[in-house]
């Protein structure tokens, strides 16, 4: 071997002791991350079906944000240990998903439909009649919550979810907590007024 | 009153207002809505979509036959870029063509002839060119020939001759003159 090639050579030589290491910890790393996504997936589920069917009002759809959701995640797993609150976080991924798709879709959601919500919404101990008058009545508010200047609508939907504080809900939407006061503020009087116009 | 128990009606006439207010303003289907269930095995549908989704793609990595520890195959690949990257920079230089240099007419410098100004501060005309002199245009008169007529005598015209007589006005200066 001459001086040119052995310098050549060893300039280009890695250790195998360093690359068998790097393989190791790399395939340590990516089953911890796993088994961070499963738990992930275990604990968060049910709670972004909830928040993906208050806005799609469609339970496939809804299931189906909520696997782009975790599909997502997976994708950026590498950042999941820099998130400080992975709940909020995870809320805040599907909330987008699902205002995408909505925006996207022109469709009109199932539960508009008098008949699905009083199939979907709970009602123990109630007569048919009292059924059907509350999913009558469901529909309607529902209705109107359509008719709410987005800003303002999704202040609402989210406030509906009592897991969430209003500091949560800011960092889900990305604004400040005075603003979401003050958008629930507007929410609420302009849902009273369109409830009180419908009535009379 | 305990403060508990106080508490405890605070936080009853809290919630019944805030059901008052959900039903005024319609929250309260909102909140039945977000307590829906999840339906169930949606965690495991959710797995198995995580299992199924592509790993991460690997960012240049070689196929497992090629993947050998031996130096000759690194050697042999560190070559064949350094042959390329080198290749390609003759390539680009040896189509590159250097741009001609601009023609520069040297003047030849005035020499004043003896006796002559000399030519400082003379101020550099440009060596125009000069233009094509054209001669003179020569314009040819038509000729036009006469027909060549004898002249009979009785059309000459003929003056008729004075007779001057010697005794007449006439001839007075004459004679003025020789006095």
């Amino acid at each position: 071997m001459s001086t040119s090639q052995a310098v050549f050579a060893g300039w280009m030589e890695i250790p195998n002791s360093a690359v068998n290491q790097d393989a190791r910890s790399q395939t340590e790393q990516t089953a911890a991350e796993e088994a961070t996504l499963v738990a992930l997936v275990s604990q968060y589920a049910g709670t972004l079906y909830r928040v993906a069917f208050s806005v799609l009002r469609n339970p496939a759809d809804a299931e189906d944000a909520v696997q782009e959701a975790f599909l997502r995640v997976l994708r950026h797993r590498d950042t999941l240990d820099e998130v400080r609150d992975r709940r909020v976080w995870l809320i805040r991924i599907v909330w987008n998903i699902v205002l995408d798709r909505k925006r996207r879709a022109k469709t009109r959601p199932e539960t508009d439909d008098v008949t699905e919500l009083a199939r979907v919404l709970p009602h123990s101990g109630l007569s048919a009649e009292e059924i059907a008058s509350a999913a009558q009545h469901h529909a309607h508010v529902l209705a109107c919550v359509d008719q709410l200047p987005a800003k303002e609508r999704q202040v609402l939907m989210l406030s509906a979810f009592e897991e969430l504080s209003s500091v949560e809900i800011a960092t889900v939407l990305d604004i400040s907590e005075s603003s979401v006061r003050s958008r629930l503020f507007r929410a609420r009087n302009l849902m009273a007024g369109l409830l009180k116009h419908e009535r009379q | 009153m305990k403060p508990s128990e106080e508490n405890t009606m605070i936080n009853l006439a809290a919630r019944r207002a805030d059901r008052d207010t959900g039903r005024e303003t319609g929250e309260d289907t909102l909140r039945l809505i977000a307590q829906l269930p999840a339906p169930e095995g949606i965690e495991d549908r959710v797995r198995a979509e995580l299992r199924a989704a592509p790993r991460r793609a690997r960012v240049l990595s070689w196929p497992a036959a090629l993947r050998s520890d031996s130096p000759w195959m690194r050697s042999a690949a560190a070559a064949a870029i350094v042959f390329v990257v080198a290749g390609g920079g003759w390539g680009v230089y040896a189509r590159v063509q250097q741009p001609q240099l601009a023609r520069v007419i040297v003047m030849p410098p005035r020499v004043a002839a003896p006796g002559s100004f000399s030519s400082a501060a003379a101020i550099r005309t440009p060596n125009t060119l000069n233009g094509p002199v054209v001669a003179n245009p020569v314009t040819v008169k038509p000729v036009t020939v006469k027909p060549v007529t004898e002249t009979t005598p009785a059309q000459v015209v003929q003056k008729p001759v004075k007779r001057v007589q010697p005794g007449t006005a006439a001839a007075q200066p004459v004679a003025a003159a020789a006095k």
